[in-house]
């Protein structure tokens, strides 16, 4: 019979594939464990992030015009659709003013600190997106000197969009949470029903409807299509508030015992230049 | 090193390699509204196409293609993903593959496609199979045929026969 390889390279073939999953999966466990990169791969990134953020400038003129023209072809519409939305805000805007100045008084009577809403922002900017299969990430233009930490949520347009990854000095990643990696998108978070909240994480993304899951809900609550999802504030680093979505509908899971709910998330996924990292002031110390 | 020193394909090629690199996460970056609009999931591969007319225009006599491409494949896993190996293998393996090929196919544009075609796909199907080893994979085949696949052949294909002459001429003037 004929061989199709050597006996050689099938021995080489094997060691290189061994070696190679070694070396993501290694890579991989290496990355969640620690809080920031080895001082070789952060020296590198933050030559890169330099090198990056010049190249940037040309390549974002020409995304921003192409979206400017894409915007400008729905203005007429949405600019009505705004306008009523307009005056409701000034209302609401009014009212969170006083009651914020009457949450900040009552704390002061208990002598309560920092509570999980009480939270400083720090606003960066994107520099590149990791042009990949998996693991969308961003990296922008702000890292350890301000102060960002792995784990912090971010915030973009209406709502979250994802957490810090990894932190350079000079530059970090976001993972997004349309990446099902571990880390980037099990987050608490409060659906306000109509009955009461229910409690519960992020289990899951489902990249096919561009929806979030939140997966074993046992509560009894009603929840309908359309309920307001935040973050909880449970479990401390992501503080409590951020607003996640919308509910957009709810299944039973395969088994039948506990609820499935699938999230509109509210933040636009595919265009995103600025961002806002939420430092919570009890999660930093 | 003199000037002139500097028109030569070995002093270019590295460097817009490099360069090539930043431009496909910027890109991605700054047109993300259009290529990851849902449910699209569209790659930007400039530095691929630039691998490809390297092997297409038979660079290897002049340039060390394998260590150029083991270490962009380890800058984009440092800078991109913090996780080493995806990247590095698939480029390995694009261009492993297209250098293959490129023993039965010619130099006219159509075979030139047809190279670059087998090297994106081999990239993509490496990615996509390492999605799996971290348990990172969420969407099925025929998604990932329909709304990755697709699209990124037809956006990189055309850019690499758009660019195919011109970068042609500048390989002869750079020899």
């Amino acid at each position: 019979m004929r061989k199709l390889f050597s006996s050689r390279a099938v021995v080489t073939m094997i060691i290189a594939f061994i070696v190679i999953v070694g070396l993501i999966a290694g890579s991989n466990w290496w990355a969640k464990r620690t809080n920031t990169p080895p001082f070789i791969q952060r020296f590198g990134n933050d030559l890169a992030g330099g090198f990056s953020r010049v190249i940037a400038v040309p390549t974002t003129a020409i995304g921003r015009t192409a979206n400017s023209i894409g915007n400008l072809l729905n203005t007429f519409e949405e600019n009505q659709a705004l306008k009523a939305k307009i005056d409701e805000f000034a209302q609401d805007k009014v009212r969170l003013q006083t009651v914020e100045e009457e949450n900040k008084e009552l704390k002061k009577q208990l002598k309560l600190e920092a509570t999980l809403t009480d939270y400083k922002t720090v606003s960066a900017v994107t520099i590149s997106r990791s042009p990949t299969t998996w693991q969308s990430q961003l990296v922008i233009n702000k890292g350890s000197k301000s102060g960002l930490k792995k784990g912090m949520p971010v915030l973009a347009g209406s709502g979250i969009i994802g957490r810090i990854s990894e932190v350079n000095t000079t530059n970090a990643k976001v993972a997004l949470v349309s990446d099902t990696s571990e880390d980037a998108n099990r987050f608490a978070i409060t659906i306000k029903g109509g009955k009461g909240d229910v409690n519960g994480i992020v289990t899951d993304f489902d990249r096919e409807s561009n929806q979030l899951i939140m997966g074993q809900v046992t509560s009894d609550n009603e929840i309908k299509a359309g309920d307001l999802v935040e973050t909880s504030g449970l479990g401390g680093v992501i503080p409590s508030g951020l607003y996640v979505g919308k509910v957009a509908k709810v299944t039973k899971d395969d088994y039948g015992l506990s609820k499935r709910i699938y999230i509109e998330p509210a933040a636009d996924l595919g265009n995103i230049t600025t961002v806002v990292v939420a430092v919570s002031e009890i999660g930093a110390q | 090193m003199a000037f002139w020193q500097l028109t030569r394909l070995r002093v270019v090629f590295p460097v817009l390699l490099l360069l090539l690199l930043f431009v496909d996460g910027d890109l991605m970056s700054a047109m993300g509204a259009i290529f990851t609009a849902f449910p699209w999931h569209i790659l930007p591969t400039l530095t691929l196409i630039w691998l490809f007319y390297a092997v297409q225009f038979d660079a290897d006599s002049e340039v060390p293609i394998w260590l150029y491409t083991a270490l962009i494949g380890v800058l984009f896993d440092m800078y991109y993903t913090g996780i080493f190996g995806t990247y590095t293998v698939a480029f390995l393996g694009a261009v492993a593959a297209m250098k293959q090929m490129h023993a039965y196919l010619d130099e006219r544009l159509l075979s030139g496609m047809t190279l670059f075609l087998i090297g994106l796909l081999t990239y993509l199907v490496i990615t996509y199979a390492a999605g799996f080893i971290i348990g990172i994979a969420n969407v099925g085949m025929v998604s990932f045929l329909l709304y990755e696949v697709l699209p990124t052949l037809l956006l990189n294909l055309v850019i690499a026969a758009l660019a195919y002459y011109p970068v042609w001429s500048l390989f002869q003037f750079l020899r």
